[in-house]
């Protein structure tokens, strides 16, 4: 290959990574976890307060709930599993504001129903942690609060760069690649040995990587490419194709839902489309309207899942007829089948939890490419200590700037995430707008290691911020422990595998930072001084500027 | 490879315009034309296949455009096979009209 264009692909990866990877460090940190979103949803709920009324009561819930507040009957939600993050039997949302966006779930306010002793409809507000939602959120806008569409689009161009990114990555390395795959130079040359592992773990994931970024793009920019589609290719009738049926002529009177088949029998229905189908909730949409739906929910391990929750039947809650199988794992047409592997391919909905964590692992390998790319970019621009010249040289200005920017935005995510992580517990209880203060910790977290990443340094910083965030994430089990010691604190601690596998997961994570934050110090304590990475005596930076002044 | 080749131009503002607007219209035009191939699929599940390889192509095509030994002559190159790929669809969407 001619030494010019790996020249020209060079410099085109070079500045698609460096002003894409700290954004896609959070993405890949946050969306790691967020492979285990129901997990940390199970372990941040508190237990539940009100009794769950019983499956076989549920049609004497439903018609109560609706005859006491008819609004529900827009949307709501029948629970068939009994696990920590469900409140209740019967739940629904109602919108705040109606600009809000569909996919920002702050702006909403949630609803629980019970049957009191008399079997009367109770009807409670309820506040469920919004964690797990808010590190997905982080993960699909890359570290911005809300999930809105222009925050969407932020995420989209970094994920071109990304594409762009990997693919010049690739040409840049193919002409070496037999002989730099399977090598790892281990030694004195630290440069190499970066670039040799980010090389590795770039080919090695590249797959994984391109999956990433081809649907990273489409989830941002999805609606404005099926408009331009549908003026050019569909010839403006896609809006149209989603509408089942015509509109009738007048609105028909309301349903009577206590005409509606019950949950159970419904459930059934759902269950004969597809043996490995198993049903987690009901959600009931327009039972009153003219176009009544009940979609059955449910996951099956052996089959593709088009969503990350699942897939879903369509049924109609009053005739029990089958309306849609179009999102149903295990029973989809092909051509639904090819679609929806593309979400599952990057949502890991598909086979059993040892693909959950072969995602998580990847995402975290992810987030260390970005990391070591940004490095690897500062080891580049270093100004080493020439023999003669005594003494080490200062280092460029934006070398050090780079430096303290990857250690604050890469550290200070992962100190937020586990602070407002140990948060939920702490803070429940308390009468404090829980969504709020998730996201306030967030970013104090975030900002406070970013402002002490600049003012301390980027060697200083990358000790004291591994200290902090294994301190932090340590505190995750720490405070499961507590709450099991001394269960007056108000604290709680779940037994069941997932949430008990957030508290083991933070704990090998902690130790993990913790031996990071002790190599970083040896390294920076070995340090020959002519680095960003190393901590100079405060004589000697002055006199290296002096030096380079007079030079 | 050659060494009396002229050198690679980076040429970076037209090379990176090219292949951002002639890679989308590029997408875009192949989309249709894969549209028309699957029209035995209803339009929901047709539409979003023929979407999700718009980004499939125009980044492809985005991240090849640097092989170009010119930013003009990525344009040229870019801008052909538009007319191409846009004359097809046109040509066999009238064809379809016509014969139905």
């Amino acid at each position: 290959m001619r030494a010019d264009l790996i020249r020209i692909y060079k410099s085109v990866h070079t500045w698609t990574g460096i002003f894409s990877g700290m954004a896609l460090f959070i993405a890949f940190y946050a969306g790691a976890l967020t492979v285990f979103k129901e997990p940390l949803a199970r372990w941040a709920s508190p237990p539940q307060a009100i009794e769950v009324v019983p499956l076989a009561q549920a049609q004497s819930l439903i018609l109560k709930t609706l005859a006491a507040d008819p609004a529900a009957a827009r949307d709501f939600t029948l629970h068939l599993e009994d696990v920590e993050n469900v409140p209740a039997r019967m739940q629904w949302q109602v919108r705040v504001g109606a600009d809000s966006d569909d996919h920002d779930e702050s702006a909403q306010r949630h609803f629980v129903a019970t049957l009191d002793a008399s079997g009367g409809a109770l009807i409670h507000e309820t506040h469920p942690s919004s964690l797990a939602e808010f590190i997905d959120v982080l993960h699909r806008v890359v570290g911005l609060p809300f999930d809105n569409d222009p925050n969407r689009w932020v995420m989209g161009g970094v994920a071109i760069l990304y594409t762009l990114a990997l693919v010049s990555g690739v040409i840049v390395l193919l002409p070496s690649l037999v002989k730099d795959f399977f090598a790892l130079r281990v030694g004195k040359n630290l440069k190499r040995m970066w670039l040799d592992a980010h090389n590795v773990v770039g080919i090695i994931s590249l797959p994984f990587h391109l999956v990433m970024a081809l649907s990273a793009v489409v989830f941002a920019f999805h609606d404005p490419i099926y408009g331009l589609q549908n003026q050019l290719i569909h010839g403006g009738k896609w809006g149209a194709a989603f509408q089942r049926g015509a509109q009738p002529p007048h609105a028909p009177p309301p349903r009577d839902p206590a005409a509606m088949l019950a949950p159970e029998a419904i459930v059934a229905k759902a269950r004969a489309l597809s043996p490995g189908f198993q049903p987690t909730w009901v959600q009931y949409q327009q039972v009153t309207g003219p176009r009544p739906v009940a979609r059955v929910w449910g996951r099956d391990d052996g089959a593709v899942m088009p969503r990350a929750r699942g897939g879903f039947a369509a049924i109609d809650p009053y005739t029990g007829k089958v309306l849609n199988t179009d999102y149903l794992p295990g029973a989809q047409s092909t051509a639904n089948l090819f679609i929806s592997s593309f979400f599952a391919l990057h949502m890991a909905s598909f086979g059993d939890v040892a693909v959950k964590w072969m995602y998580f692992l990847l995402g975290l390998a992810g987030a260390w490419l970005f990391y070591s790319g940004n490095l690897l970019w500062v080891e580049s621009r270093r100004r080493r200590a020439q023999p003669r010249a005594g003494g080490a040289p200062s280092q460029r200005l934006d070398c050090r700037l780079m430096a303290s920017a990857t250690v604050g935005v890469c550290l200070g995510c992962l100190c937020g995430v586990s602070l407002m992580t140990v948060a939920q517990k702490w803070l429940h209880g308390h009468g404090l707008d829980l969504a709020y203060w998730t996201r306030a910790l967030y970013y104090a977290a975030f900002f406070l290691a970013l402002a002490w990443s600049f003012r301390a340094g980027a060697a200083r910083a990358s000790v004291h911020l591994l200290g902090v965030a294994a301190a932090l994430t340590l505190a995750i089990p720490l405070t499961s422990l507590l709450a099991w010691t001394f269960p007056s604190l108000g604290l709680w601690a779940h037994g069941s595998a997932a949430a008990l596998g957030v508290d083991f997961t933070a704990g090998v994570g902690a130790l993990c930072l913790a031996w990071m934050a002790r190599v970083t110090w040896r390294r920076i304590r070995a340090s020959a001084g002519d680095s960003v990475w190393s901590v100079p005596s405060p004589g000697a930076q002055a006199e290296a500027d002096v030096r380079v002044r007079a030079a | 490879m050659s060494h009396n080749k002229k050198a690679l131009q980076p040429d970076w503002i037209s090379k990176t315009l090219a292949g951002a607007a002639l890679g989308l219209g590029l997408a875009l035009s192949c989309s249709g034309l894969l549209s028309l191939a699957l029209a035995g699929l209803p339009l929901p599940v047709r539409g979003q296949l023929v979407m999700w390889v718009v980004p499939l192509i125009a980044l492809g095509a985005w991240s090849g455009v640097y092989l170009f030994p010119s930013g003009l002559s990525a344009w040229l190159w870019l801008g052909g096979t538009n007319l191409l790929s846009w004359g097809a669809l046109g040509a066999i969407r009238f064809w379809i009209a016509s014969t139905h």
